[in-house]
């Protein structure tokens, strides 16, 4: 039966063409999947769904009925829930003001606070989810703050549930618990439209599979009918490139060496060496203090105790323009807030950090303009010329962006804080080969990351920590997906 | 969360108390006389000037609240007290239309800030800064130099609705307080406030009408600064141009003393409304110090500056 239809749907934004006249159907009562590369379209036919924006053409339909929007309100009246990818919460309001926030229970204007609270925990009930109603949005982890947008959209009569990247922040035992939830909407009759870029998700959770590719619809699968290789290679349109093995790295002298390093109460005696050339993954479930300890290796936070040496001297970071300047740069987790400028172009982003580890002051406009350029290119970035806003590229080519500008000022150290978080497939493999590149030219690479088959196609070697410790460490043919996981969750097991 | 905001604001009344401490046995009398700063007349003047400040700090918290900033108070107080005192005396207006009027020059400005930052997207601080321009400028156009002389025509017996004159403004300012807090927190409108402050774009993508919202926030404080200016004539007497100068920013730091966090999402109104006779007991002690006068800015520049630093530093332990 044809539930959700998207006919014709075109939307262009000034000269760039988003959606070129995309068709597809969503049946009633199924799990959809929508994949495609970033800058595929997919937020702007989201962002139609949802009443955010309008389509030059094309119509939508709900169970062979026109659905117009106009509003947001439009959208929700009509039983259609989102969960974004950016966690649009209120900070400020607790559980209940998010669930209800534009839509509260009133008489005469005036909050109905008991109803909605009740109506709050029994929701919080139904998804199995340990929050008070009244704690602050801002007091929940981000998997709280997730799940408490599906929370939101649920509140409502919802018939059509909309999920974009729902478990880009959540760890696997999160995200279980979010399968369990959606399985069970499911089974009582909710259609379900989900976007992701992780194929293992969509293969375990949707019936149907959609590919979207620049723009415009790139074929419809039944799951049972195609393999997540077939999936990829409708997404990018070419066939990728067979992924480099480990190249061993040699028994050189560690460029980056710590000792004990302790800081309270984010990560305790963490000891752990990275060699030139070498590239090391650092695994663990979110708050297991790698991200902290990152960033104390770029000098943002002072250890308690402990030892960082770099090229067998023992170093002090003051704050991060001295780890600049020693030569350790981080890529760091969320690019948007902590990775580039909004404001400047592409070309002030890419020469920011150079500026302060070389400490020039003035350096010539054109000079500047070459070597961007040169940067661009050779990253293989895709944007319109050096003096964009980094606004107009993809989340992939962002990405680049703040490796690129690392890279430039040629550290000893790359720290990675989720390299890969949020981008496609295809930028994920070329920012993959960019660090490989990077290591086999004599680079020490450290990488963060909750994507363990990401950790484990990159890294020779597997630090894993669990609740700030170092809790072993895996090498080569030794690192499978069961004995990290095993490691990370191992005190987790042993406890309940 | 309802428990926080009533700490906060417990927190507000205890700095205020123990202002009012300091001072009583700062300035305690020789034996036999009376003592200058605690007693009733003295009260009711603080809560009489205070309220000039905290009718409007009403409008100053909503908007802070609600992530935007109204840098016109000062100068609408102005233009509403000209426009009332000018009809009253000069034009021969009763006084309750000459009050109307000054109202509506409050609602008309609210409405300009509004435009200039819903439709035309300004920056608020922008939008209000040229506001408090026009306004102000609005204000010396119509005295020309002049002044108004309200309190010769007002004479000693004025009593609104049978209250004596100096009980008006604080009553106002009390019930104004009661109501506005009272619509912030239990009702849609003011829940709505603190989301749109607190994530705007989250409240986009939740239908909540946000054009609408701000142009309601931005004319209450005009609204309000506007009921600011009448009380202030008719306290001081006299309708000029130069009335209410500055007192913007003694309004926006009131509502951060109390409690208003100028990234929006956060605040009280009656913490602001307390925040006013924090500084009002401050004006009103300092004076009384020998030597002191000189230093009374200086004092209340520090007072803001500890007040909120020690607020962060309460908000981050309970976390």
């Amino acid at each position: 039966m044809a539930g959700l239809e998207f006919r014709n749907v075109r939307k262009s934004f000034g000269a760039v063409q988003a959606l070129k006249g995309v068709s597809f159907s969503v049946a009633d009562g199924e799990a959809h999947a929508l994949v495609g590369e970033n800058g595929a379209g997919k937020s702007t036919l989201l962002k139609i769904l949802a009443g955010i924006i309008h389509p030059d053409a094309g119509e939508l339909y709900w169970r062979g009925e026109r659905l117009t929007m106009t509003s947001p309100r439009d959208a929700l009246e009509r039983g259609i829930g989102m969960v974004y990818q950016e966690m649009l919460s209120f900070p400020n309001l607790s559980v209940t003001g998010n669930i209800f926030a534009g839509r509260e229970l009133t008489r005469g204007g005036r909050l109905l606070e008991h109803e909605m609270r009740a109506r709050t925990r029994a929701l919080l009930d139904e998804l199995h989810l340990a929050i008070r109603p009244d704690a602050r949005a801002e007091s929940l982890s981000a998997a709280h703050r997730q799940l408490l947008q599906v929370a939101r959209a649920l509140a409502f009569d919802c018939r059509i549930l909309v999920l974009d990247e729902p478990t880009t922040s959540l760890t696997d035992a999160e995200a279980d618990h979010l399968f369990a939830v959606l399985e069970k909407l499911k089974r009582e009759g909710t259609t379900l439209l989900y976007v992701s870029h992780r194929l293992p998700e969509v293969f375990r959770m949707c019936d149907t599979i959609t590919v979207m590719r620049d723009g415009a619809h790139a074929g419809t699968f039944p799951r049972t009918e195609v393999t997540p290789d077939r999936i990829v290679r409708a997404m990018v349109g070419r066939d990728l490139p067979p992924r480099a093995e480990h190249e061993s790295a040699a028994a050189r002298a560690p460029v980056l060496a710590i000792r004990g390093l302790t800081r309270g109460p984010c990560f305790r005696d963490v000891s752990l060496t990275v060699s030139a050339g070498e590239i090391v993954g650092l695994f663990g479930l979110v708050g297991s203090g790698r991200s902290e300890l990152l960033e104390t290796l770029f000098g943002m936070h002072r250890p308690d105790r402990g030892t960082i040496a770099l090229s067998g001297t023992p170093i002090r970071l003051r704050n991060p323009r001295a780890a600049a300047r020693a030569g350790i740069a981080l890529v760091p987790e969320e690019r948007q807030r902590q990775g580039l400028f909004f404001n400047l172009s592409v070309r002030h982003n890419l020469m920011l950090p150079g500026r302060t580890a070389q400490g020039r002051i003035v350096i010539g406009a054109s000079e500047e303009r070459r070597e961007s350029r040169r940067l661009l290119q050779e990253w293989r970035i895709k944007a319109a010329g050096e003096d964009v806003l980094p606004d107009s590229l993809s989340g992939g080519n962002q990405q680049k962006v703040v490796l690129a500008k690392w890279l430039a000022t040629s550290p000893r150290v790359l720290l990675l804080d989720e390299p890969t978080k949020g981008v496609d497939v295809g930028a994920k493999f070329e920012i993959h080969e960019i660090v490989r590149r990077q290591a086999a030219e004599g680079l020490a690479c450290l990488v963060v990351s909750s994507d363990l088959p990401e950790v484990l196609a990159l890294c020779g070697r597997i630090v894993v920590m669990h609740e700030g410790r170092v809790q072993g460490e895996i090498a080569g043919a030794d690192a499978t997906e069961e004995s990290v996981m095993h490691l990370a969750t191992a005190e987790l097991k042993e406890a309940s | 969360m309802k428990k926080l905001w009533r700490v906060r604001e417990l927190s507000t009344v205890a700095i205020l108390a123990a202002e009012v401490a300091f001072f009583t046995w700062y300035l305690w009398p020789e034996a036999g006389r009376a003592h200058p700063f605690l007693n009733v007349e003295n009260a009711l003047l603080i809560l009489k000037y205070s309220s000039i400040y905290g009718i409007a700090a009403v409008g100053a918290a909503i908007v802070i609240i609600s992530g935007g900033i109204d840098l016109a108070p000062g100068a609408v107080m102005a233009l509403a007290g000209v426009v009332t005192s000018g009809l009253f005396v000069q034009e021969g207006w009763p006084l309750a239309p000459a009050m109307g009027a000054g109202l509506l020059v409050g609602v008309v400005s609210g409405l300009l800030s509004a435009a200039l930052i819903v439709l035309a997207r300004l920056p608020p601080f922008i939008a209000t800064l040229g506001v408090m321009g026009i306004t102000r400028g609005a204000a010396f156009i119509i005295t020309e130099g002049r002044y108004f002389d309200v309190s010769s025509k007002l004479m000693g017996g004025w009593r609104p609705l049978g209250l004596p004159a100096d009980w008006v403004a604080p009553l106002v300012m009390v019930g104004l307080a009661l109501v506005f807090q009272f619509l912030m927190t239990r009702f849609q409108w003011g829940r709505s406030v603190f989301a749109v402050g607190g994530n705007e774009t989250a409240a986009l993508f939740t239908g909540i009408g946000i054009g609408r919202l701000k142009t309601s926030v931005y004319v209450l404080s005009g609204l309000l600064a506007a009921v600011s200016g009448v009380v202030l004539v008719t306290v001081q007497g006299q309708g000029k141009a130069d009335l209410a100068t500055g007192y913007e920013l003694d309004i926006i730091a009131s509502a951060v003393v109390g409690g208003a966090s100028l990234s929006g999402g956060r605040g009280s109104v009656v913490g602001a409304v307390l925040g006013t006779l924090i500084f009002g007991v401050l004006r009103n002690a300092l004076p009384q110090i020998p030597g002191a006068t000189f230093y009374d800015r200086l004092i209340v520049g520090l007072v803001v500056i500890v007040i909120v630093v020690m607020d962060q530093m309460l908000l981050k332990k309970a976390d």
